[in-house]
Parts: C-alpha cells; sequence; structure tokens
C-alpha cells in the first residue's frame, strides 16, 4: 500500500530534478522590475525573496510600488512600453488582466514541485494556478480597532463596524466595493455563501449601500498604509485594513490596536509578467524562485500571510524578528479563519467597473 | 433483512440524484442567464433581457415536447407517489418519472416559477419502487422502499434528516408504524451524509441569533397562521383554477408551458425577483428594510400568480419552493406592518419564518415536516416555537376551508379521496372485476315455477338470477320465495313472481361500493351488469367479506407487523 502511494511523487520528485527546465537559467538581464505594494509587505518581500533570488541568480531586483488596478497597467501595455517584469497582483484584478490579454500566459510547468515531490497541482490551494498567475500568498482584509476605546466592550463580529452606539466613534474604510460590500450584507445576518447571489442584484447592492451611507463620519482610504496611521493617530477607531499592515503596527511599532478576524476577506495575491515584460525569461525564473514552499515558508516568517501551498502552510513557524508564533497571526489560521469570506474573484473580475460606479455614485458623491 | 440494506442503498442512490440535480439546476440558471449571479457576470444589458424573454419560453416549448412521452400528458408529481402507497395498488413507472425528472430540470433551469423539492421527492419515490421491482418484492416493501427514497431526497436537498424521515411518514406513508422507521431513517441518513459531503450548498436560510420575542407576539404568530391558511387556499385554488383555465385554451396543450414561460419572462422584466425557485427573494423577505410593504405585496401577488401560471399551463416542478418564498413575503408583509405600529424590528426574522410556515404547512399537509425543516435549517428553538403558534391555526383552518394539502386536493379531483384514510382509499382502489363469480344459476323468466325450484335444488344454490334470452338482467328470486309462491299463489312462471328490489353492481365498481351495497341486501350475492343491463355474474358477499378482510390484513401487516 505504502509503495503504491509514494510511487507516484517518488517517480514525479525524480522526474523533476532530472528534467532540465529552462526557466531555471536565469537568461542574461541587467536587472528585475517588479512592481508590488510598498510598505511591511515590500519589506518582507525584499528580506525573503528579492535579496535571496538576487543572491541566487545574480540578478539585481529593482522594486516600484502601486496601489493595485489596471489603469496603468492597460495604458503601458497599449503604448507597448511596460517598465516591469513580475508584477504583484490580487487574484481578481489578474483574472480581469488575463481575460483583457494584459498578461502572459504562463506555462503550466512553472511551479515548482512540493520539497517532498508533490507535483504543485496537488500542493497548491484550489484555485491557486491560473493561465496567467500563481497565487504564491492568502492575505486577509480585516477590520482593527483601537484597544483604548471602548472601555468595557470589544467588537467580536463585523456587524459591531456599523454599531456606532456601541462602539462610537469615526471608521475608515478603503474606498473600494470590496470588503465593504461582503461586510454590510453580513451586518444583516446574510450567510456567506450567499453573498454575491445576493450582491448580483439591485436590491441587494442597494441595501450593502444604505448600511454604509448610515455610517457618520468615513474616512476613504486608498494607500494600505492610511488605515494604519489614522488608527495610530486616532482619527478613527475602527479601520479596515491588510491584515500584514496590522500585525506590522501591532507587533514592531507596538500600537494598541486589534484584529477583528470576523468577516475577514480572504484574497488570493500572485505573481503575474505583463505582456511585453522586458525579460520575460528571468520573470518566469524569479515567479518559479518566490513560489517555492521554502520562499513561502520564508515570506510568512516576516508577515503573516498565508502560504498559498500545502507544504508550505505546514511549516509556518515563528517571527524572524520576535519570535512570536505566526501561525496565530495569518489568515488561514482554523481560529481566526471561522467567520472568513473568501472573495469571489470570478466575480469581481466580471463585474469590478460596474460595481465601482454604483458603489462611487452612492458613497462617494455625498463626500 | 436483505431488503433493509436495499433501503439503505437507495437512500444513497436517491441523495445522489438529488445531489446532481440541485446543481444540475444552479448551473443551469447560471449558464442561461436566469440567476442574478448569471445576469451580473454576463455584463451585457440587451443579452440579459433577451435571456429573460427567450429562455423561459424556450424552456417551456422543450417541457411540452417531453410532456407528449408521458401518459395523459402531464408530469408525474409527489401526487402520483402517495396515491400509489395510499391504495397499495400503484408502482411507480421509471420511464414516466425519469422523464417528469428530465422535464422538471429543464422548467427549473430555464427559470419557470417552480419548486424543486417536488420533482426530488417524485425521482426518490420512482428509484424506490423500481429497486422493489427489481427485488421482486411485495406491495409492503414497495411502500417502505418509495418512502426511504423520499427521505433521503428530502434529507439531502435540505440537509434536514429528520424532516426527510416525517415527510416519508407524514405525507408520503400516514403511518408510524416501527417497521417502516428504521429502513427510513436509515436513507435518510445516508442522504444527509452524502449530501454534506458532496453539496456545498449554503442553507435555504441561515439564521443566527434571532431576538426573543415579546410573550405578546405569539398571539400575533398565531394570527398570522390563520391569516396564512387564506393565503395557502389562495395559492392553492390558484394553481387548480389555471388547471382548469388551461383546458379552454384555444392552443395545443403542448404550447402551453411556451405561452407561460413568454409572459414569465415578460413580467419579469419589470419584477425579476418572480423568475426562478426565488432563492433570492426568498432571503431578502427575511432581512428587514429588503423591501418596503407595497413592494412586498406586488411581489407576493406576481409569485404567486406567476407559480400559478406555470404549474397550471404544464410547467413541471414543484409547489413547495414558491410556497416558501410566498409565505416569507406573506410573513415579512405582517412583520413590516408590525413595525409600523410601533412593534419590535429586532424580531422581524420570527414573523417571516412564520409566515414560511403557516403557508407552506397547509399546502404539503405537513405541519410537522415543516416545523422540523425550520428547526434543523435555523437550529433555533426560539424560531421554531414562534413557527408552531403559526401552525397550531394555520393547518387546521386550511384543512377545514381547503382540503388536507394541495396533493390531496388534487387526487380527489382525479377520484381518489384520501380524506377518510388508507383503508377507504385502497377500497375504492379495488375494482371488483376479480371477485366476479359464473358460479350462478341462471333462468329464463319463462321457466315454470316448478322447473325452477328443481334447478336451484340440483345445483345447491339459494338464489336464480333472471336473465332474457337478450342476455339482460330481470332480477332475483330465492329458493325460499319461489317455495311461498308455489305453495299459495297462481303464478307458473318466474315472470309472474313479484320482484324483490336488489341492487346491482357495476363491473368497474370498487370494493367499497360493494361493501355498501351489501348493506342493503340480504342474500348469497349481487349481481354484476354492465351499463347495458346484460348479466355477467355475481358478486359473492362472502368473497367481497374475504376481499375486505384480505386488504386490512394487508394494511394491518403493513403498519403493525414486526420487522
Amino acid at each position: 500500500m505504502l509503495a503504491r502511494r509514494w510511487t507516484p511523487r517518488l517517480l514525479a520528485g525524480l522526474l523533476a530534478l532530472a528534467t532540465p527546465i529552462s526557466a531555471e537559467v536565469p537568461n542574461a538581464a541587467d536587472s528585475l522590475t517588479i512592481l508590488s505594494w510598498g510598505g511591511a509587505y515590500e519589506q518582507a518581500q525584499r528580506r525573503a525573496l528579492f535579496t535571496p533570488f538576487t543572491d541566487a541568480h545574480d540578478v539585481p531586483v529593482a522594486v516600484d510600488s502601486y496601489n493595485g488596478g489596471l489603469k496603468e497597467l492597460r495604458q503601458a501595455v497599449a503604448e507597448n512600453d511596460v517598465p516591469w517584469d513580475v508584477i504583484d497582483m490580487t487574484r481578481s484584478e489578474a483574472m480581469a488582466a488575463c481575460e483583457e490579454g494584459l498578461l502572459e500566459a504562463l506555462p503550466s510547468e512553472l511551479a515548482a514541485p512540493a520539497p517532498d515531490g508533490t507535483p504543485a497541482s496537488q500542493d497548491f490551494f484550489s484555485g491557486a494556478l491560473g493561465r496567467c498567475f500563481i497565487s504564491h500568498s492568502i492575505f486577509a482584509t480585516v477590520v482593527a480597532y483601537r484597544r483604548d476605546a471602548f472601555p468595557g466592550e470589544r467588537p467580536t463580529r463585523i456587524a459591531d463596524l456599523f454599531d456606532q452606539q456601541r462602539f462610537p466613534g469615526p471608521r475608515a474604510l478603503q474606498r473600494t466595493p470590496a470588503a465593504n460590500l461582503e461586510w454590510a450584507l453580513l451586518s444583516y445576518q446574510v450567510p456567506r455563501e450567499e453573498l454575491y447571489r445576493l450582491l448580483s442584484t439591485r436590491r441587494g447592492l442597494d441595501l450593502a449601500f444604505a448600511r454604509l451611507q448610515s455610517i457618520d463620519n468615513i474616512k476613504w482610504w486608498e494607500s494600505g498604509d492610511t488605515p494604519v496611521r489614522l488608527l495610530e493617530e486616532g482619527e478613527v477607531v475602527m479601520a479596515s485594513g491588510y491584515n500584514g499592515r496590522f500585525f506590522a503596527a501591532m507587533v514592531e511599532r507596538d500600537l494598541p490596536i486589534e484584529i477583528l478576524w470576523d468577516g475577514q476577506l480572504q484574497e488570493h495575491e500572485t505573481w503575474v509578467i505583463p505582456r511585453g515584460a522586458p525579460n520575460p525569461e528571468a520573470a518566469q525564473t524569479f515567479i518559479r524562485f518566490a513560489t517555492t514552499s521554502e520562499r513561502q515558508v520564508a515570506l510568512a516568517r516576516h508577515i503573516p500571510y498565508g502560504p498559498a501551498r500545502h507544504s508550505a502552510s505546514m511549516q509556518v513557524t515563528t517571527h524572524r524578528d520576535t519570535g512570536l508564533d505566526m501561525r496565530l497571526h495569518i489568515p488561514t489560521h482554523p481560529i481566526n479563519a471561522q467567520g472568513a469570506v473568501t472573495k469571489d474573484e470570478a466575480w469581481y473580475a466580471r463585474t469590478q467597473e460596474r460595481v465601482e460606479a454604483l458603489f462611487h455614485e452612492a458613497l462617494m458623491t455625498q463626500e | 433483512m436483505a431488503w433493509y440494506y436495499w433501503a439503505v442503498s437507495l437512500g444513497g442512490m436517491a441523495a445522489l440524484v438529488a445531489v446532481g440535480f440541485v446543481n444540475a439546476v444552479l448551473w443551469l440558471n447560471d449558464l442561461l442567464l436566469i440567476s442574478p449571479r448569471g445576469q451580473m457576470m454576463a455584463a451585457n444589458t440587451t443579452l440579459v433581457i433577451l435571456a429573460t424573454l427567450l429562455v423561459p419560453t424556450l424552456g417551456g416549448l422543450l417541457v411540452g415536447q417531453l410532456h407528449r412521452g408521458l401518459p395523459r400528458g402531464r408530469p408525474h408529481t409527489p401526487a402520483d407517489a402517495i396515491a400509489a402507497v395510499q391504495t397499495r395498488r400503484g408502482r411507480l413507472p421509471a420511464k414516466a418519472g425519469a422523464l417528469s425528472g428530465l422535464s422538471s430540470l429543464v422548467s427549473l433551469g430555464a427559470g419557470a416559477s417552480v419548486g424543486q423539492y417536488g420533482p426530488l421527492v417524485h425521482l426518490g419515490a420512482t428509484l424506490g419502487s423500481l429497486i422493489t421491482r427489481l427485488l421482486h418484492l411485495g406491495r409492503s416493501e414497495d411502500n417502505i422502499t418509495i418512502a426511504c427514497g423520499v427521505a433521503a431526497a428530502i434529507a439531502a436537498a435540505f440537509n434536514a434528516p429528520l424532516a426527510g424521515i416525517v415527510f416519508a411518514h407524514e405525507v408520503v406513508l400516514r403511518h408510524y408504524a416501527l417497521r417502516a422507521f428504521a429502513p427510513v431513517a436509515a436513507a435518510a441518513i445516508v442522504g444527509y451524509v452524502l449530501a454534506t459531503q458532496l453539496l456545498d450548498q449554503g442553507a435555504l436560510f441561515h439564521i443566527t441569533e434571532p431576538g426573543v420575542p415579546q410573550p405578546w407576539e405569539f398571539a400575533l404568530f398565531l394570527v398570522l397562521g390563520g391569516l396564512g391558511a387564506l393565503v395557502a387556499g389562495a395559492y392553492m385554488h390558484a394553481v387548480l383554477a389555471m388547471g382548469q383555465l388551461a383546458k379552454r385554451l384555444p392552443l395545443p396543450t403542448s404550447l402551453h408551458p411556451a405561452l407561460a414561460g413568454a409572459l414569465l419572462g415578460l413580467t419579469a422584466l419589470w419584477v425579476p425577483d418572480i423568475l426562478g425557485m426565488g432563492q433570492e427573494t426568498l432571503r431578502f423577505a427575511t432581512l428587514p428594510g429588503a423591501y418596503g410593504g407595497g413592494e412586498l405585496l406586488m411581489v407576493l401577488l406576481l409569485k404567486l400568480a406567476a407559480t400559478a401560471l406555470c404549474l397550471g399551463l404544464g410547467f413541471a416542478g414543484g409547489v413547495f419552493s414558491p410556497a416558501l418564498v410566498i409565505g416569507t413575503l406573506f410573513g415579512a408583509l405582517m412583520g413590516t406592518l408590525v413595525a409600523e405600529l410601533g412593534g419590535g424590528q429586532e424580531t422581524f426574522i420570527f414573523y417571516a419564518v412564520c409566515g414560511m410556515v403557516a403557508v407552506t404547512a397547509p399546502v404539503l399537509g405537513a405541519p410537522l415536516t415543516t416545523l422540523l425543516i425550520v428547526f434543523e435549517l435555523t437550529g433555533s428553538y426560539a424560531l421554531t416555537t414562534a413557527a408552531l403558534a403559526s401552525v397550531t391555526l394555520a393547518n387546521p383552518l386550511a384543512a377545514q376551508l381547503f382540503g388536507r394539502s394541495l396533493f390531496d386536493i388534487q387526487l380527489a379531483r382525479r377520484g381518489l379521496d384520501l380524506s377518510a384514510g388508507r383503508s377507504r382509499a385502497v377500497l375504492q382502489e379495488t375494482r371488483l372485476t376479480d371477485l366476479i363469480s359464473h358460479d350462478a344459476v341462471t333462468l329464463a323468466p319463462a321457466t315454470p315455477l316448478d322447473a325452477a325450484i328443481s334447478c336451484l335444488s340440483a345445483a345447491g344454490h339459494g338464489e336464480a338470477y333472471l336473465v332474457d334470452d337478450r342476455g339482460r338482467y330481470q332480477g332475483c328470486v330465492t329458493l325460499a320465495s319461489l317455495e311461498t309462491l308455489r305453495a299459495g299463489s297462481e303464478a307458473t312462471t318466474l315472470a309472474d313472481c313479484p320482484e324483490t328490489p336488489r341492487p346491482v353492481l357495476d363491473p368497474h365498481s370498487s370494493l367499497w361500493e360493494a361493501m355498501h351495497q351489501l348493506e342493503k341486501v340480504t342474500g348469497e350475492a349481487i349481481a354484476v351488469v354492465d351499463n347495458e343491463r346484460r348479466f355477467l355474474g355475481v358478486a359473492y358477499e362472502s368473497s367481497i367479506a374475504r376481499a375486505f378482510l384480505h386488504h386490512s390484513d394487508a394494511l394491518r401487516r403493513e403498519e403493525h407487523g414486526a420487522g
């Protein structure tokens, strides 16, 4: 029995070792330009991915940062002047960009097998390997609150974000429909499985907008660092944001904030190669390198993002600097994931622009 | 015992069919741009408008063609399964079952306003009946395997095994025999386990931490139940009336569903909430503020009309899911009224759920099942007790005004009256044909008295039947009356005898009618004649009584026999 179970894996492992993969040999490239998200996230990537990549392949990495969105990429591809080799993109945007033809298709054997030889297709989480993308991490958009803002009672459910009677004070929310609409409907006790079906109707969207409109004093943010700053400066008492940034603020800067995991919106972060990238082969080499189990584990020692493959999830250990057990801080940890919403990226890939237009019409015109 | 294991494996098969069916409907709805999600993803307004108009119409056209292959041109429903079990006569034909299932899939996939649980119940029942035939089992086992299939289908579709078990007993078997319980329960559990492993679908409704209603609100839930019974009655009668109206349409029957589809699509352009099974509509109706009061009333009326139109004009599908939607809309309307009068907004969900139960329980004729569905899906004891308050008035009132359930009303209209219980239904469905005997003395009216007496004595019978030369039945004489006549009258032939009025039976009469006629007869047998009064034979009193005892005994064995 044992032999039968292990033989395919062994064979796959041996094959992987024996087959020369062109992508592993770096092509001569002066440098690699990567577009990522800046802040604590970029710092973590530098330490866990970019520097080790340069050390291993002798290719210096330059980093640009952005706040998501496809506008710049669309323009760059149209002008045939793409300055980036690799982009760190959310999966929904990667799906939309792929459909629009803004990305290179990736070879199916690009992702490396697990250390025990398990093929990548079985080791990565479901939906992590796309035609144009490979997911590397699972992060969450969460709500964090100031510990000192609500004496006596702490928020425990995402519905508390909208309850300004029990939890008074201004809120900071991202200037996008994603997460806000889901949370608004969750506050009506809509089950997680039905969120996107209801948000597909005008009635569902209006219900969500009404809930958001009921909040007094919203500060809308765009850059991932802003909610941390607003919480730090006491301008808001609750803010949505990326779990990694909040973690950095709590652990590295000792800010008095706490993450409310209920309703966390999980999303895949992926690597993609834009169409017309200057060094596509070096870009592929980087993606293979950065998505190995070893590098995913290394990244999770700097920033609490859940690795996108099983073999790496099993090895998540402690924070590199503080020795904190990182398993308790990653979104995919069972305790944190209890009330998690998996972002329906296929839905967003198709509806983003229309929903965004309605979102702005309903909420931004009031400002 | 072996058939117990079959019953369990049947549970598995029925659950797989149910899971496959539910997923296929969802997939079709997305693909054909019927579901809101499908429409939203399509991103093309013209395409969505065209789909809303054309998909139900073309779906109706296909359904109409499929029904041409069915006996009497109509799809089979849970009512057929109930009739088969209650009369102990029917085996459910596999071809009709499969064709009805397919046509329900097309109907639901194309967005008709019909339910999915009816087809699932019928498919489960047909599978049960098929297995019994393959195993050459008896009627009693047939009934129990049918119940097993039904229980497994409900357990799988609702993720509610207890409701599945109770539905099979409450609606299909209509008894709670221990003998049936074990296999039905086992099938339901297998169905539930398989479905939870395979069907990654959210609960029909999912409510966490509902508030606690005020004591006085229970009185309102009771009233709501009473009014819900009226809504249920309106719903049932609209479905039946539309069926009657359809018969008068100057259009071939096979085109009726297409007409219903076109009208549905046209209305859905204006009020999309009425399209399909209505899961989103149901969910919104449970959320305070999602609908205004006027909107609730309008969607309620339109959904009721759309369902009556679709079912009455021949789309295949169930009555339960639309009843759930209509009931919830009705409950939400009541909740909104109460809120406007200053009642608690926190208990809105209670009104929605009470309305749902008050309308569906009378339609199904299954108050316990409906309560259990609420309990298993919400896990809320508070909600279940509120729902209990509303069914206590809803079911008896609806039964008094309209009938036990829509299934029973449909069957009564087809000539099967289940209101007096199983034994009467069985007797009504048993035909006299098998009991006709030719072992009787028939004499011509011109036979002299003496000859008649000798003939009867020689044959060892006490009664003779007068049949003329054209074979027509003319009456009956007894040996005793002939002897009396010979002693004291001038009559010489049988034709001169005074007539003793005695009822006759039709060969197509039921055993139930024969039993009734027996009450008026003192004698050996009743003559059986055709509609031109031609003498066909006799039905002996003893054989009628034996048949009655035989059926009663079979029922008793099915309901009370051990193992």
